[in-house]
């Protein structure tokens, strides 16, 4: 192999280019407060970069935050274990996780959807510090089914984490992938779900159902953790939980949209929001470090669109 | 077979180019090329593993399953899953053959290919078997628009070899070059077309007969069928070159154009649509050479067709000798009626496209 090509993975991932890196990755914490600290901070990085067009995808970054928070912080091992952004959406929180976690240099969040930038808004075969990505929905498990494949075979110590959303539960690849994971054990696959509801169209249960999820993943044959997705301990449980059984697992992750920023109000109608200056300086007041929270915005809305 | 064994068999009316092997009509056929030469590859090279998709024997992956089975695996009827799980393979390192019928390679997959494979760049080779036409399934099993929808994916090499010993070089040639390929195979009982001193080239076309007014350009299943149609062509006073283009992309262009400066007219001859294939790379390198050489397309003319003999279908699709014989004559200008391929005798047991 030349290793010139990026898309073959000479680590674990794809490395981020000196220009971006970050100091080097954290050690990893299992401290809460730390990763309640991480988990506001992404949804800070979050509404900047969201910030800087006035749209985007702020819903992803503020329902993930935890799960990012405990996968960077705590149980992905940095170097050794693959990571799979299957929804190329969510690579805002993936940027704002990698920076928290010492991988990426805070200063390269400014450059989040510059034209010919490396942070771009849906993830890429550029996107940095991934093993693989998707930008077309329900593809990524499937790629790390492959990924683990590959290390069961050659009897390499790495979990693979597949980070999918509710959403591409309608496409039937993921079932697909689902099955022969399960039929080849490969117990060191994850998969992490942010169940969050939405869906382009709206709420998921209102356009076609994919309810009941944990049955359906069990019933696949895999080891399944359904768990309050802003709740970092329970998540952290659920990971750990997952690498001992001899089944590929998943996590589920209940999470809401917009969570963390309570002036946004609770909507499902996320998938892509817009964010104009009054609802920035809401959107800073809620996600502010503890000590300069004083200041609360008002409780109006976002408007949406996608 | 030297060009004068050659030139006698072939009626001395036609002119083998000397070094390319190619054997005397008629020809015989064998079984399993690609797999067998799949096993010798994957002996040699450990970071080589194959995948298929319920087709096992029929993609001749039973040799591999049976010899190698550290480097082979079944996905089942997931196509989709399939060309992800040879993405996240080849992403750690490995050279990867998919294995399934050309259909369910390119039409079902199509995302999963371009996205996974053909944009990040990846070892991963996919091997479409029975082509266009070959197949007695109807349109969900007949691959009429596999290269099309391969050619226009960046990063994609597209391959559709004429015989046995090419099919057998391909393995080599495509594990050696780095990136995704598509090969095209017919299967079940291949022609053997050319002796072992033959050599397959990518992206190179080659000639095989030369000196024609006019000269057809085929891949795949159609470089018989236009070889014996020179030969009949000869037999009534037309000479006629062939080169086969077993590479659809990149096209090789100069040879194209060599074609098209020495020829009166062209005719590409293909068993897939005349949209997207090697009718259309070649319409597409005249016109941006500026080239005025007439051209005809053979191939199947945008349709769906039925599930029925492969000769029916090649004869219904004008896919047959006899439509080469008539394109080219009309192309070269003659008056008259074409000669015909009726008389050319067969035995049981050898290869004669239809």
């Amino acid at each position: 192999l030349t290793g010139d090509r990026p898309a073959v993975l000479r680590g674990a991932v794809r490395p981020a280019p000196p220009e971006i890196a970050g100091p080097g990755p954290l050690p990893p914490t299992r401290n809460l407060e730390a990763l309640a600290a991480t988990g506001l901070a992404i949804r800070r990085h979050a509404v900047e970069m969201v910030a800087i067009a006035g749209m985007g995808y702020l819903g992803q970054a503020t329902s993930s935050a935890e799960l990012f928070s405990v996968l960077y912080r705590t149980v992905l091992r940095h170097g050794i274990d693959r990571f799979v952004l299957s929804p190329g959406h969510y690579a805002i929180a993936h940027y704002a996780a990698a920076v928290e976690a010492g991988l990426l240099d805070e200063r390269a969040l400014a450059t989040y959807g510059a034209d010919g930038g490396w942070l771009e808004s849906i993830a890429t075969e550029k996107t940095p510090l991934v093993s693989a990505t998707c930008g077309a929905l329900g593809q990524g498990l499937s790629v790390g089914t492959g990924l683990a494949l590959a290390d069961a075979r050659a009897g390499e110590d790495r979990r693979t984490f597949v980070f999918a959303s509710d959403g591409e539960m309608q496409e039937g690849q993921t079932w697909e992938a689902a099955m022969f994971a399960a039929h080849h054990r490969l117990r060191r696959l994850t998969a992490i779900v942010d169940c969050n509801g939405s869906q382009v169209d709206g709420p998921i249960a209102t356009v076609t159902t994919i309810e009941p999820l944990v049955d359906k993943w069990r019933s696949f044959g895999w080891d399944v953790h359904e768990v309050d997705g802003h709740d970092a301990l329970a998540i952290l449980g659920a990971l750990e939980a997952g690498d001992a059984s001899d089944r590929p697992s998943a996590l589920l992750a209940r999470t809401t949209m917009l969570h963390g920023l309570p002036s946004m109000g609770a909507t499902t109608d996320a998938h892509f929001v817009t964010l104009g200056p009054a609802d920035v300086r809401r959107a800073r007041a809620d996600t502010a470090k503890p000590a300069l929270a004083a200041a609360a915005a008002s409780p109006r809305g976002p408007g949406a669109r996608r | 077979v030297t060009p004068s064994d050659q030139e006698r068999h072939l009626g001395g009316k036609i002119h083998p180019v000397a070094g390319t092997g190619l054997l005397a009509f008629p020809w015989t056929t064998t079984t399993k090329p690609y797999g067998s030469a799949l096993v010798e590859l994957a002996r040699a090279r450990p970071d080589v593993i194959a995948l298929g998709a319920d087709l096992t024997r029929q993609t001749e992956t039973d040799l591999i399953r049976d010899e190698l089975p550290g480097q082979f695996v079944t996905v089942g009827m997931a196509e989709q899953n399939l060309m992800g799980i040879a993405s996240g393979l080849a992403r750690t390192g490995r050279c990867v053959f998919v294995h399934t019928f050309g259909v369910f390679a390119t039409r079902r997959p199509f995302e999963q290919v371009a996205m996974q494979v053909a944009y990040p760049g990846l070892d991963v080779k996919i091997v479409g078997f029975m082509p266009g036409l070959s197949s007695p399934g109807g349109p969900s099993h007949q691959a009429v628009d596999d290269v099309a929808l391969m050619r226009v994916l960046p990063n994609m090499t597209v391959v559709d070899v004429a015989d046995a010993i090419e099919t057998s070089q391909a393995v080599a040639l495509l594990a050696a070059r780095e990136g995704p390929c598509y090969l095209r195979l017919k299967r079940g009982e291949v022609p053997v077309l050319f002796d072992r001193s033959h050599r397959l080239a990518i992206p190179t076309a080659q000639w095989l007969l030369d000196g024609g007014e006019v000269a057809v350009l085929a891949s795949g299943m159609l470089v018989a069928t236009a070889v014996l149609a020179a030969q009949v062509l000869g037999d009534a006073g037309l000479r006629v070159s062939v080169v086969n283009v077993p590479t659809l992309k990149p096209i090789d262009a100069a040879a194209v154009l060599e074609a098209a400066a020495r020829s009166a007219a062209l005719v590409t001859a293909e068993n897939h649509s005349v949209i997207g294939g090697l009718g259309s790379a070649v319409a597409e390198v005249l016109a941006e050479a500026g080239s005025g050489t007439p051209l005809r397309r053979i191939g199947i003319r945008d349709a769906y067709a039925e599930a029925s003999s492969a000769s029916w279908l090649f004869r219904r699709y004008g896919l047959d000798v006899d439509t080469v014989i008539a394109t080219a004559w009309s192309a070269a200008g003659r008056t008259g009626a074409p000669p015909t391929s009726a008389d050319v005798p067969v035995d049981t047991g050898q290869y004669a496209p239809v």
